[in-house]
């Protein structure tokens, strides 16, 4: 879909010196003719019937703290699982953490939180205790999948060993996430989006580019290596479903962030495996234009990758004079000369709206975005179009307009459906009515902070 | 094989660049049959760009491509040809799945489109992974994954402190909408063995994108505030940074600390006790309130000790802290060796060379690449004779006239 990112030094030369290997072509994406309305109907809509569902059949007991396995267990919940979350007496740790309704910390406002366990249920069991471990094993026993991110060095004590879990509950699917594994020399070190983030690579190629080698390896926004931890966990935990369904048999999962993250560096790995090159954050674009620029009213991301979407940028720019220079006669030479192609698209591009420009060039099949801002998805008609914002009614909040299905089923609703639970909401409910809990006990454990 | 969870399950794979076939191999990680189809007259980009295998090019030898399509088959087709369409409707007969990224609307374009798929095979899934989707205003919009990260709101997210919108360093978009879309294929695959159902998937890798940016849509929805950019620093926990360690401008060590315990033990890894008592850091809020002062006296630490040695002596005392990888780094690590995680198969053109491997396991299901990536075209021949019956004649003929290749 593009090019590598950083271009350490000497792939340039190799480049220039085989231009057979730069015959990327025409891609599928660079047609011109207009596109037919394809709307299949019964198909895109989204169904939201969660009564429809198939996913209805799937229970999952979710445990551990934050945004991984909440996330995981989150797209099995929006398809329809019943998911029954687990927090320790003092909540979530996402309830702690925001964004909260104006900057006033409530653990029952914070946005990530509802974000992460609407359609969820929630109870609350001390794991590190045998009257929490009591509870778990209620839950489990009438489950088909837990997913947790319980570091592999606490497990045992929240009785979350794998083996041991597979073994008393042989049906069990045990979906387990955590930044290093469960295995290896780092399997018992601690770990956080940050050091998942350095750890499988990424932080050290970030932002790209840079000019400025004092400055460190820079994390991308918000919590990805988390959320890549969660949507392995569910494609895995669904994975395991489907083996269970014809072999009647559960099975444990480990995922690793920092191996999530790995696999997820472009070609940067295989620079060291292929040609010995370490790339980096300081390296070189090996093609232009490619830089952030400025425009009359925001930023918009300027990318030409062949040479017809360069001459069409051209073409919208007014056809300067300084685009026939010779310094600028290809996509490496482009690159080599980006400074002074800054400077010079810089002026016309100062004249510019961010998204009148960004139709124009798209409407070119100039690959350009702009560099958004969070009111500009609120405010996109593309998204408002394919409805992707989903409301949620948050008892105590409001309505709030929440970032709905990352892919539109044909079959499978997705649905937003229940509020986030309140700390302990579920409790009675689950342990009592369908758990069969004496009423007494429950209580009593209550009081004593168990549940 | 038979054990894995998507044994029997055959992927009619059209994928090309990175998004698509990232996606396809995590299905073949889990033990689907993926039969890629390469143009025959417009190699995937991933085989004509760099690395090549010791600088050597040639589409066989790009670590890309090799990377990306572990586990695969490649027949490749001349999908111009409508003898090829016609093959590639016979191979649906065949198939569980079949995948695209091409954009909105260009499988239609090629007869390939899902009313004609359904009409061959009736649970069909099929997924479309396109740029933004199949509908809304943008759906012919070019949907690169850099222009995708800006698009999300990444990039505005992203940057040093008192900076402008950063990069972030990778076409992270890119393998996003392979990850959600492989998801989405497993969730259809049970949707279809819960109900005999197959269906259609529209899949926009902006909206895969967006959906993990909600620390700043709702701080925009609940305060009508953007978010702040903050270089590495998190919004409770301190110290949070990647700091400088000895050496060159390559050096650096990430610390987190998100308790009391494990603030306690920094303060005496470093030798300074007291730190844990001073007014200043005695909090999580005070320590958040006085950042900068505390990421100076953990800089005068980390600087003048090597990356490895700070982090195992952090470590050791239950502290998050992390050397920031290279490359290099990765292929040599002690333990995403150990633990299997470095693919090392022996490829016909460029040997045995590492690749990210697995990065989970099945204790049931033991997952495993079981072969490496594809030399272009290679299993044409025996994917069309075992699944369509086809001659060698035949093939000999399709050869000639160019509608295999």
């Amino acid at each position: 879909m593009y090019r590598m990112w950083l271009w350490p030094r000497g792939v340039a030369r190799i480049l220039a010196s085989r231009k057979d290997c730069l015959g990327w072509g025409e891609s599928a994406n660079s047609t011109t003719r207009p596109l037919r309305p394809q709307i299949y109907s019964e198909a895109c809509l989204a169904v939201e019937n969660h009564e429809q569902s198939p996913f209805k059949a799937i229970k999952i007991v979710e445990c551990g703290a934050g945004i991984s396995a909440a996330y995981g267990a989150k797209m099995l919940a929006d398809l329809g699982a019943e998911v029954i979350k687990v927090e320790p007496p003092g909540g979530d740790l996402s309830r702690r953490r925001g964004p909260f309704p104006g900057h006033k910390a409530d653990p029952e406002k914070s946005g990530i939180f509802i974000y992460l366990n609407a359609n969820k249920r929630g109870v609350v069991a001390d794991l590190t205790k045998p009257e929490g471990r009591e509870l778990l094993g209620k839950l489990l026993a009438d489950a088909d999948v837990l997913i947790h991110n319980v570091a592999p060095r606490d497990r045992a004590a929240h009785g979350l060993d794998s083996t041991a879990l597979c073994a008393a509950y042989p049906k069990l699917i045990v979906t387990a996430i955590s930044i290093f594994g469960d295995t290896g020399p780092y399997a018992n070190w601690r770990g956080y989006e940050l050091t998942a983030s350095n750890a499988g690579g990424w932080a050290f190629l970030s932002p790209g580019a840079s000019p400025s080698p004092e400055l460190p390896p820079l994390k991308c926004f918000g919590s990805q290596s988390d959320f890549q931890g969660g949507v392995h966990a569910a494609m895995l935990t669904l994975a395991a479903y489907l083996h269970r369904l014809k072999s009647g048999k559960g099975q444990a999962i480990d995922v690793s962030e920092q191996e999530c993250i790995a696999a997820m560096l472009e070609m940067n790995f295989m620079h060291w495996t292929y040609a010995k090159r370490e790339t980096s954050r300081l390296g070189t674009r090996l093609i232009g234009p490619w830089f952030i620029a400025d425009c009359a009213d925001g930023q918009i991301f300027v990318v030409t990758v062949e040479e017809h979407q360069w001459k069409a940028l051209v073409d919208l720019m007014g056809n300067p004079e300084w685009a026939a220079e010779d310094l600028f006669k290809d996509r490496l030479l482009r690159g080599q000369n980006q400074d002074a192609l800054k400077a010079l698209m810089g002026e016309w591009f100062s004249t510019q709206k961010v998204q009148e420009l960004y139709r124009n060039a798209q409407g070119r099949r100039i690959p350009m975005a702009p560099v958004n801002t969070m009111r500009d998805l609120y405010d996109s008609e593309h998204l408002a179009e394919r409805q992707f914002f989903a409301a949620l009614e948050q008892p105590g909040v409001g309505t709030l307009r929440l970032p709905g299905r990352p892919t539109q089923y044909g079959r499978t609703p997705w649905s937003l459906r229940r509020p986030a639970p309140r700390l302990g909401e579920h409790g009675a409910e689950v342990f009592c009515t369908e758990l069969g809990v004496a009423p007494d006990r429950f209580n009593d454990l209550r009081k004593a902070g168990l549940a | 094989m038979a054990d894995l969870p998507l044994a029997g399950i055959r992927v009619l794979d059209f994928t090309w660049a990175w998004a698509g076939p990232f996606c396809t191999m995590q299905l073949a990680h889990l033990g689907a049959e993926v039969i890629r189809v390469e143009s025959a007259g417009r190699p995937c980009v991933t085989r004509a760009i760099p690395p090549f295998a010791d600088d050597i090019a040639g589409p066989n030898r790009a670590g890309y491509f090799n990377q990306y399509n572990q586990g695969k088959k490649s027949i490749m087709l001349d999908l111009s040809k409508p003898e090829a369409i016609d093959i590639a409707c016979q191979l649906v007969k065949h198939a569980d799945v079949v995948v695209n990224n091409f954009a909105a609307g260009v499988m239609d374009k090629l007869g390939l489109g899902y009313n004609k798929l359904r009409g061959i095979k009736a649970d069909i899934i099929m997924s479309e992974m396109s740029g933004y989707g199949q509908t809304g205003p943008f759906k012919a919009f070019v949907g690169y994954g850099p222009p995708a990260s800006a698009a999300a709101g990444m990039f505005f997210g992203t940057g040093y402190r008192g900076g402008g919108a950063g990069e972030i360093g990778v076409s992270y978009p890119d393998p996003n909408a392979g990850i959600f879309g492989a998801f989405a294929i497993v969730a259809a695959l049970t949707h279809r063995a819960l109900t005999g159902e197959g269906q259609y998937i529209d899949q926009s890798q902006l909206e895969t994108a967006v959906v993990l940016m909600p620390e700043g849509l709702l701080e925009y929805e609940m305060n009508q505030r953007e978010p702040e950019r903050n270089g590495n620093r998190d919004a409770v926990m301190a110290p949070h940074e990647c700091y400088k360690a000895a050496g060159d401008d390559e050096k650096w060590v990430s610390i987190a600390v998100g308790s009391e315990p494990e603030w306690r033990a920094l303060c005496q890894v470093i030798g300074q006790p007291a730190l844990a008592g001073d007014p200043r850091f005695k909090t999580a809020a005070l320590r958040k309130q006085n950042e900068d002062a505390l990421d100076e006296i953990i800089t005068a630490w980390t600087s003048t000790r090597d990356r490895w040695e700070t982090t195992r002596a952090l470590q050791a005392a239950g502290v998050a802290a992390f050397p920031a990888m290279s490359n290099r780094d990765l292929a040599e690590d002690a333990h995403l060796n150990e633990r299997g995680y470095l693919v090392r198969l022996e490829h016909p053109e460029v040997g045995q060379r590492a690749h990210a491997g697995i990065p989970w396991t099945m204790s049931g299901t033991p997952c495993a690449v079981r072969s490496p990536a594809p030399l272009r075209g290679a299993d044409t021949e025996e994917v069309l004779k075992r699944l369509l019956g086809i001659t060698a004649d035949q093939v000999e003929q399709l050869r000639k006239t160019g509608v295999l290749a």
